[in-house]
């Protein structure tokens, strides 16, 4: 048996011998592990939004109409021109007397006058 | 070569979770806890010699990385960012608390029974984790991220906030305080 001074190489290797993580040291590493991730299963706080995504959030906001939206939009309009061009509206009108008598009718005067009932035999 | 492969996607996977978690997806920050948790508790328990500081740091470091997420931006490796994370709050911590021996901690006793060899090798490692515990707190995370997580002194570099030939300074300076707390441990001992 001879006393010998560790060389450099020596020493190198028990420090990566004695700090390098064993089996034991990995498994209670995972188990710390799982109960950090158990702690962490609740709700988690709100984000920090960085001001140079605000431009980005505005833009993800959809301030046109989508394409089919405009086209029912034109075909209701081309819908409603043709109807006042033909004058289906008109005959509707005609065809209901009574709504007619009403549309006539002076109600302004009825409703407005104090005693309506006035004058009346 | 297969490892940097690995290591190149195990990278990008870090990069496309974060997307995600920027995004606000709970998910996808559970699956990177999942990963990152076991080696990150491993790192804070050797920085701190303590199993429960070492779990408290790393839930705040991961909470960070969930609050924080929208704002990160891939300079660096997501893992390289959230080791930098862990070792910030790690050396916040020590400097709040005193250091506790990590012999008074008795974590590191080997309940093997005694072969001589074996009970001299440990109680040389022993030795060698407790000077390590005493070394200061940049000297002692440098050795670690070295030995211990297998990091380039690039790479402590950039976890350090610092310049490589720092780390190489720190790193010197670190075990040559070393040899000399283990001095005749060391000198002394028979090396076969």
């Amino acid at each position: 048996m001879t006393k010998n001074k560790m060389t450099e190489t020596e020493f190198e290797q028990l420090l990566a011998i004695t700090l390098k993580p064993g089996a034991t040291a990995e498994r209670d590493d995972q188990a710390g592990a799982n109960r950090v991730l158990k702690r962490l299963a609740g709700p988690l706080p709100r984000q920090q939004m960085a001001w140079w995504r605000l431009p980005t959030v505005l833009l993800d906001w959809e301030f046109a109409p989508a394409w089919p939206r405009v086209a029912v939009l034109a075909t209701c309009a081309a819908l409603g021109f043709a109807i006042g061009l033909i004058g289906l509206d008109q005959q509707v009108d005609t065809a209901d007397a009574a709504l007619a008598f009403v549309s006539r009718a002076d109600f302004g005067g009825v409703v407005l006058d104090g005693d309506p009932t006035q004058g009346v035999r | 070569m297969a490892d940097s492969d690995d290591a190149n996607d195990g990278a990008r996977a870090d990069e496309a979770l974060m997307a995600r978690v920027a995004r606000g997806d709970e998910a996808a920050f559970r699956q990177l806890s999942r990963r990152h948790a076991p080696a990150m508790v491993g790192l804070a328990r050797r920085v701190l010699g303590n199993a429960a500081d070492a779990e408290d740091v790393v839930q705040e470091a991961m909470l960070r990385v969930w609050t924080h997420a929208p704002r990160w931006q891939p300079l660096a490796a997501f893992r390289t960012w959230l080791t930098r994370v862990v070792v910030n709050l790690c050396l916040d911590r020590k400097r709040r608390k005193p250091w506790v021996d990590l012999n008074a901690a008795g974590e590191i006793i080997d309940p093997t029974p005694g072969v001589p060899e074996i009970a001299e090798k440990n109680e040389r490692e022993q030795a060698l984790t407790a000077a390590i515990g005493e070394l200061p707190d940049r000297q002692r995370t440098a050795i670690l991220l070295t030995y211990s997580e297998g990091m380039s002194n690039a790479e402590v570099a950039e976890v350090l906030d610092t310049s490589v030939s720092a780390v190489e300074t720190l790193l010197i300076r670190g075990k040559k305080s070393l040899r000399a707390k283990l001095g005749a441990m060391i000198d002394g001992d028979e090396v076969r």
